[in-house]
């Protein structure tokens, strides 16, 4: 049998804990373990020995922290050498006949990878596939990726693996008690990703006892098609006299992890704190159980860094907001690079009820590939719903696959050759679930029977490669009805057939059906409801409007998936206060609504839903955008301003009529089809490269646009480069920095130092927690400003003084 | 897991609005007007955030000129002062989760005065999540009374003890907190800091 077929088969015994045995050796306390196996190989080729002799069909070689973060790359490939040396010595010396296997054992690296920490994911890749190649020229029949508390680093690790080898990888993850990752992933979330990268056996280790690790084992069991492993440890550890002892004792943890062979666990063995006792007697109480045979699931999931949607069950939203087809705004959005419109979009579908989001960023003129990544990775750090990444670019998809943080949703393949050939290798590597367009070379065809017959050729192609069944979609495609009379009844048509005829889940962009007519939602709500009742697994659709939630919801509640209808009440409830808010307030709640006074105070007072609706009733009344500006809510801000300077008003009471003000410019703005955006001129604003602390630059960022500067945010830990790169491209006249560390103000002199030699025209003003008026000299800006009413203050002057010089 | 490093899960810190205004500068007197999005705040963050913190004991040595921590030495003067009588420190990282760091980003997106109202409940966060450590430490040392908290950056204290802190408490494998090369912790809401051990 083959490593790969015991695995399968099971039970198929680990090692047990290295540390202990060390310790118990003569390792000292914060001595690096994996320095013995070149100072006492003897040592180590000992306990391995124990454990072949106690019943391990497989042990892990003394490598958990060997890592080029940690020791250069000789000093690992000698451990590394060394460390195999040391199993291989221990394989050879027994002499029973038994087939026996030596892993490459991998832990984590021991930094957090972006945006949580500081290293890069394909920093980290790199470093485990050195690790990985050393391990596989040394001969390992697997490699043990074990006790990663973050399933990103998992991730990394794993798909190094993949790249750099052609072994089994086994991944086991180490949980805290309350059944998550460190960086919060579940076994739900994470076992898709795992299986979808690869990865020939999934389970956990380390952190806890047999007994609190058995529901996070029955969770990997239930949801797992891959053979599942359990490494605890031996209880919990305590410290007795400067020695670590744990609290279950071999027997007993020999029955909890036995217990659960017959449930499917088929990899055993122990962590921290378990001896070759505990092996030996691991392997008396399984005796001849054997677990039941492996079966595939059949789970259709796609995951974040903590969630997991499973298609095929109650039907799912997937937002189509963030695609710029047609979207003017968001073009622009992101052709400036301004990722802020983009999260809002995904926090707004979040809102609605979306449970993936489609990110579309390709436009005309725009790096694709850079950006959808960026767009990623910047959605990911705000929001756990799982993404379908949308391009027709191949290499765009790649990277993008590459760091998504879970198992993505790629749309799309279709039924032309040279698309299968770049796409779906992609999801054989990365796993996904893959939307599959019944569309080739030749066009849409216009029958049903016409779509099936490429969607079983998509299919034939992607099992022939080894991709399941269960992770393939297809997209019977709409077409504007307004085109074609039949085009709705043929998708329809095509819907039922393909989900007929292969059992794979659908898709459809319901949107495109009202193409060209009017009342759009009228006719696209309805299409949705027929397409669901056709058994449609996941419509792409713009949960922000009403009707056509409304449709899904309703049509949701009415197949069966809305139990006690609790979904669709809480909807109905929403849309009646709604209602309510939206209806024409009376005459007496708003006495002179346009009465500027009202406006005044309601900016003072910092009331943003009054302000906006006063400043409504003053442009209603004929009166004149720039006028209600020059003679409301400037004095206003003014008198705000002034008394937090003064200190009578504090910052949130400024910063709330800021937004009152904001509110009201909206409204000038509509009503002014969006000219006259800004009156003054242009400021380049960013916290500098190594800080990340915004809050400050935020505040300043709102006062200044109320005041009427044309603010570029560049964000926060931005390069001296990209600072430059943007003053150049605006030709701004003012720089606005922050940084709030003494640590990171080094950053901050580097850039007004760069900004002055190659922008020289460039005024740059700065602030922030450490700095003050003479620190400010000292790094060579031309102005200090204590706080945000001084920003203001402080660009006005600079604003004068660029005019006229 | 070294078993000298104490990793404790705080769970959810109750949220105090008057502390969290306190944090967020709002004058103690003034009226709290119905549009201040605190409530929303809340809710956004409800049940989310769990208080996670790791901890170690060492001895204290001090000589004339500097004080060995333990995990590392130092000239603080003000450190020196604040341990005076003490021959044992605690030291600890505490955190309020990357969780509060992404709901700060949320909060953000909707508006700077979310966004300076989350940085606030995260401050009021792990601040509530330190006073619960050293409420527990306490209690595990009956024979001691314990100093008010000391960080980096106090006093003459310098920042770049953070690195010594984060090697001694292998913050980044415990409680995943990183240190930045600009000496920042990320999560954000994040807190070091040393306490003595007085005998009573």
């Amino acid at each position: 049998m083959t490593l790969l077929e015991h695995l399968r088969t099971g039970p198929f015994f680990l090692d047990g804990g290295m540390g202990t045995l060390l310790q118990a050796a003569g390792l000292r306390p914060g001595e690096a373990p994996e320095g013995w196996s070149l100072s006492h190989p003897d040592v180590i080729t000992g306990i391995h020995r124990a454990y072949y002799e106690a019943g391990s069909d497989m042990v892990l070689t003394n490598t958990f922290g060997v890592h080029p973060l940690r020791y250069p790359l000789e000093q690992c490939e000698a451990m590394i050498r060394a460390a195999m040396d040391c199993a291989f010595a221990a394989r050879a010396a027994l002499h029973d006949g038994r087939e026996r296997f030596v892993a490459l054992d991998i832990g984590p690296c021991g930094k957090l990878l972006k945006p949580l920490g500081t290293l890069d994911f394909e920093e980290a890749v790199g470093c485990f596939a050195q690790i990985v190649k050393l391990g596989a020229a040394c001969g390992a029949d697997a490699v043990f990726i074990e006790t990663m508390n973050d399933g990103y680093e998992t991730k990394a690790a794993l798909l190094a693996a993949k790249e750099s080898c052609s072994l089994p990888v086994l991944v086991s993850n180490a949980y805290g008690s309350d059944g998550q990752l460190m960086t919060g992933g579940t076994p739900a979330s994470l076992v898709p990703m795992l299986e979808g990268l690869g990865a020939d056996a999934v389970g956990v280790n380390c952190s806890l006892g047999p007994d609190a690790l058995a529901p996070i084992v029955q969770s990997y069991l239930a949801c797992a098609s891959v053979p599942v492993l359990m490494k605890p440890n031996a209880g919990l550890p305590r410290d007795e006299g400067g020695r670590t002892v744990y609290d279950v004792t071999a027997a007993g943890f020999a029955a909890s992890v036995a217990a659960l062979i017959p449930q499917g666990l088929r990899i055993l063995g122990g962590c921290c704190g378990t001896t070759p006792e505990y092996i030996k007697a691991l392997r008396e109480a399984v005796g001849g159980t054997m677990p039941p045979p492996l079966e595939d699931k059949n789970i259709s999931a796609v995951t974040s860094r903590s969630q997991a949607v499973v298609l095929g069950q109650a039907p799912v939203i997937i937002g189509e907001r963030i695609n710029p087809t047609g979207k003017k705004r968001l073009r622009q959005a992101l052709a400036e690079g301004d990722m802020g419109y983009v999260l809002n979009e995904a926090l707004a579908q979040e809102e609605r009820g979306a449970q993936v989001l489609d990110v579309n960023v390709g436009a005309p003129g725009l790096d694709e590939a850079a950006l959808l990544t960026r767009a990623v990775e910047e959605i990911q750090a705000v929001t756990d719903l799982p993404l379908q990444l949308d391009t027709a670019d191949p290499r765009a998809m790649e990277q993008a696959l590459r760091r998504y943080n879970g198992k993505a949703m790629i749309n799309s393949v279709n039924g032309s050759e040279a698309v299968m050939d770049a796409v779906l290798p992609l999801a054989k590597k990365y796993g996904g679930e893959l939307v599959a367009l019944t569309l080739d070379e030749h066009g849409i065809p216009d029958t049903a029977e016409g779509r099936l017959t490429i969607a079983e050729r998509i299919l034939a192609r992607a099992e022939a490669l080894g991709i399941s069944r269960k992770d393939i979609l297809f997209d019977p495609l709409t077409m504007p009805v307004s085109a074609d009379g039949q085009a709705a009844r043929i998708t329809l048509d095509a819907l039922r057939l393909i989900r007929e005829r292969t059992g794979c889940g659908t898709v459809l962009g319901v949107s495109n059906v009202s193409f060209g007519l009017p009342a759009r939602e009228l006719i696209g709500s309805a299409f949705l409801t027929m397409a669901l009742q056709a058994g449609l697994t996941a419509a792409i659709m713009n949960p922000c409007s009403d009707r056509m939630l409304g449709a899904f919801l309703s049509a949701r509640t009415l197949l069966g998936h809305d139990p006690a209808c609790a979904a669709y009440i809480d909807h109905a409830s929403a849309l009646s206060v709604q209602t309510a808010a939206a209806a024409p307030a009376s005459p007496a709640s708003t006495p002179n609504a346009a009465e500027p006074e009202g406006l005044r105070r309601a900016v003072l007072k910092g009331l943003r839903g009054e302000a906006a609706s006063r400043t409504r009733a003053a442009l209603d009344a004929g009166q004149e955008g720039l006028a209600i500006i020059q003679s409301e809510i400037i004095p206003a801000l003014d008198e705000v301003g002034r008394g937090f300077e003064a200190k009578t008003i504090y910052l949130p009471q400024l910063m709330m009529s800021a937004e009152a003000a904001d509110a009201a410019f909206r409204e000038i703005r509509a009503a002014m089809g969006g000219q006259a955006e800004a009156t003054r001129c242009s400021i380049v604003l960013a916290t500098v490269k190594g800080d990340i602390h915004d809050i400050g630059k935020n505040i300043v960022r709102l006062l200044l646009e109320n005041y009427g500067f044309a603010v570029t945010d560049l964000g926060k830990d931005v390069p001296p480069e990209a600072i430059l790169e943007a003053v150049k491209r605006l030709h701004a006249p003012i720089c606005a920095l922050s940084a709030l560390m003494t640590t990171t103000v080094p950053a901050m002199a580097e850039t007004v130092a760069l900004v002055h030699k190659e922008a020289p025209w460039c005024k740059v003003m700065v602030g922030g927690a450490v700095l003050t008026e003479a620190y400010a000299r000292e790094i060579g800006a031309d102005g200090y400003a204590k706080d945000a009413m001084g920003a203001v203050r402080l660009a006005e002057t600079l604003e004068r003084s660029a005019l006229f010089t | 897991m070294d078993p000298a490093l104490h990793c404790v899960d705080l769970g959810l810190i109750p949220a105090e609005e008057a502390e969290v205004l306190r944090y967020a500068q709002w004058p103690q007197a003034a009226a709290i007007p119905e549009d201040l999005p605190l409530a929303e705040c809340l809710r956004m963050a409800e049940g989310r955030v769990r208080c996670r913190a790791v901890w170690r004991q060492y001895p204290l040595i001090v000589t004339e000129t500097e004080l060995d921590l333990g995990f590392a030495r130092t000239a603080s003067h003000s450190l020196k002062k604040h341990l005076e009588g003490c021959k044992n420190l605690l030291l600890f990282c505490c955190t309020a989760g990357a969780e509060m760091d992404r709901l700060i980003a949320r909060a953000q997106l909707r508006s700077p005065l979310h966004g300076l109202l989350m940085h606030a409940l995260g401050a009021q966060q792990v601040e509530g999540a330190c006073d619960r450590l050293c409420e527990a430490l306490a209690r595990s040392f009956p024979e001691h009374r314990l100093t008010p908290r000391f960080s980096p950056g106090y006093g003459d204290v310098p920042l770049s003890l953070q690195r010594e802190i984060f090697s001694a408490l292998d913050c980044e494998r415990q409680i995943g907190v990183t240190l930045t090369d600009s000496l920042l912790m990320r999560p954000g809401k994040s807190v070091t800091a040393v306490v003595g051990l007085k005998s009573c």
